[in-house]
């Protein structure tokens, strides 16, 4: 989670340009990898790897923003900082409205870059930290009995229990019981938490994160 | 009548009628020597071209009418020819530069005739003002000089994002490099070796900057027409840098295929650069258009005589409804084009002496050849 472990990676068909940037971030303890074009970088990149993304905008072959689309379609979350020769604002507006970090405009300021890698490295530091929090409510929830994932959705969305129970066709009782177990598997103490559970698993699903397990989500689709 | 002794034997006489109404009538000066180079006759019409009363020159050495080297050389041209009996100028006529009596020069169509008459020998020179026709002779240079500035200004305009990300990216590199040495000496931790070896990246990277705004430099200035001895390699390596960038932005590539000796080209090397860069950018706008390829070839070939330059293209080949009049001013398929850059081209290599032609490739574009002849042939 913290930079050290993360990688900065640099893609840009500019050899010198890539090796300087490579030598700047170096100079404040960065560690950096080197891509001279997007597919050099898609064949070494592994879902996992921590870090973020110094991307060139115009390259040859495949240009930085159809990288940033091919990393959309796979659900990788790399936060991108692109960098261009040329202030194309249209090309800006793209990229950020795809949800590029930041745009810098060759030739930068080293302080700019750097605090902006700084900062594209807490966002993913912070992504996969909540990205390991729903990898871990996932598991939780798939531990859950279907009946009990049942009356997890209907009580997190705010049913009685003397209502689940009539839907049911099932004691009220047993409703307290499923719900007991209900907490002890979900790790929550609360009504209050396991209703926030609900949700951020229903969210992670609707953003299609990457998740791990079929039953990984709430399995009714949420009511919005 | 004619007197062996006496080089004006020439001289007007009332008896030759005929000949004096026809040296007088000549609109062309005409000068009669003697075998040794003393003037016996000067007609109306070379006293207004040189400035002399025929009075003046009469007995003279012809040498006065001409400038340097010749004025000092005429003497043994004439003796040569007493001894050799080679001609080397009479019945050819050529083009010389003649002095007036006020010092100045001017070019004349000098043809020379020999005549004799018994015992005496002697030559005819007829020479024919040629100012107007050589001035407007360079004038026409001039003008061709002119248009090809603009049309290569054009040109450039239109590559000029290309070449300023060109410039770019060593600058972003050089001041990133900078950036980077100087964290480094601030952490106290910087070793003279990497700090050495980034500093021979930045001069590299400098260099390559510079490499780039000198090929442009060179190409924006107008200057007159010249002539010098021209390595067509080193003129092809010089516009690759300028255009391989456009290129590569549409993933194509320029690959040059230069023989490794090539003879010298005289020619103005910024106006053969002017053709290759039309060339290749119309390959380019070609292949954009429709591509069968992704390479632009540039080729160089030493043939007999000449020097060759190739520019193939894999682009759909040309337009059959502009093939006839594809060197033609202002005949265009392009959108935002005048139309101007082959006629331009031709117009450009016709002045070297030289041909452009083109042909279909087997890659389906088109191939241009630019031939050249070469100033130091020598059989291989």
């Amino acid at each position: 989670m913290s930079a050290a472990s993360a990688t900065v990676f640099i893609v840009d068909d500019e050899e010198a340009v890539a090796d300087s940037i490579a030598m700047l971030l170096g100079s404040v303890g960065l560690s950096t990898r080197l891509f001279p074009d997007p597919r050099a970088f898609l064949a070494h990149y592994q879902a996992g790897d921590a870090g973020c993304l110094v991307l060139d905008v115009r390259m040859p072959r495949m240009s930085g923003l159809e990288l940033q689309q091919e990393l959309i379609r796979r659900h990788c979350t790399l936060p991108i900082i692109f960098i261009t020769g040329h202030g194309d604002v249209p090309m800006a507006v793209e990229a950020m409205r795809a949800g590029a970090v930041d745009f810098l405009q060759k030739p930068f300021n080293d302080e700019d870059l750097i605090r902006r890698v700084h900062k594209a490295l807490e966002i993913d530091a912070q992504e996969r930290a909540l990205l390991q929090r729903r990898e871990e409510l996932g598991r939780r929830w798939a531990g859950l009995t279907a009946r009990e994932q049942e009356v997890a959705q209907r009580i997190a969305d705010g049913e009685a229990n003397k209502v689940v129970a009539a839907d049911l066709g099932i004691s009220e009782r047993t409703v307290e019981v499923h719900r007991a177990r209900i907490l002890q598997k979900l790790e929550v103490r609360s009504l209050a938490q396991l209703v926030q559970v609900v949700l951020s698993l229903r969210e992670a699903r609707r953003g299609g994160l990457p998740m791990d397990g079929r039953d990984a989500g709430p399995g009714r689709s949420p009511p919005t | 009548m004619a007197t062996p002794s006496t080089a004006l034997s020439t001289h007007r006489n009332p008896a030759d009628s005929r000949l004096n109404a026809l040296l007088d009538a000549a609109v062309d000066a005409i000068v009669l020597i003697s075998e040794r180079g003393l003037i016996s006759r000067f007609n109306p019409a070379a006293e207004r071209i040189f400035g002399y009363a025929e009075a003046e020159v009469l007995g003279r050495n012809v040498a006065l009418l001409m400038p340097e080297p010749y004025h000092s050389a005429h003497d043994s041209y004439l003796s040569r020819y007493r001894t050799t009996g080679e001609q080397r100028i009479i019945g050819l006529g050529r083009e010389v530069l003649a002095l007036r009596k006020d010092g100045t020069t001017f070019p004349i169509d000098l043809s020379v005739g020999e005549f004799r008459n018994g015992e005496e020998r002697g030559f005819v020179g007829i020479l024919r003002d040629i100012s107007d026709r050589v001035r407007s002779v360079h004038e026409t240079e001039d003008l061709r000089a002119r248009l090809a500035h603009v049309a290569r200004i054009g040109t450039l305009g239109e590559m000029v994002s290309g070449i300023a990300h060109e410039v770019n990216q060593p600058l972003t590199a050089i001041a990133t490099y900078a950036s980077a040495c100087r964290r480094l000496l601030d952490s106290g931790q910087s070793r003279p070796a990497d700090l050495a070896a980034t500093l021979e990246k930045i001069a590299h990277q400098a260099e390559r900057a510079g490499q780039v705004i000198r090929g442009l430099r060179s190409l924006v200035r107008r200057k007159d027409e010249q002539r010098e001895p021209l390595d067509l390699n080193a003129l092809v390596k010089e516009v690759a840098r300028l255009t391989d960038f456009e290129l590569r932005q549409s993933s194509f590539r320029l690959v040059l295929t230069l023989a490794p000796r090539l003879p010298t080209v005289m020619g103005d090397g910024i106006q053969i650069q002017q053709v290759l860069i039309n060339l290749i950018r119309n390959g380019f706008d070609a292949m954009r258009e429709h591509a069968s390829g992704e390479v632009i070839e540039v080729s160089s070939q030493a043939l007999e005589g000449h020097v060759e330059l190739r520019v193939s293209d894999a682009g759909g080949g040309i337009d059959p409804k502009i093939v006839e009049h594809l060197f033609q001013p202002f005949v265009t398929t392009k959108a935002t084009g005048i139309g101007l850059g082959l006629s331009i081209c031709r117009s450009i290599v016709s002045a070297h002496n030289g041909t452009l032609t083109y042909h279909l490739n087997d890659a389906g574009g088109t191939t241009f050849v630019l031939c050249l002849p070469a100033l130091d042939w020598e059989e291989p």
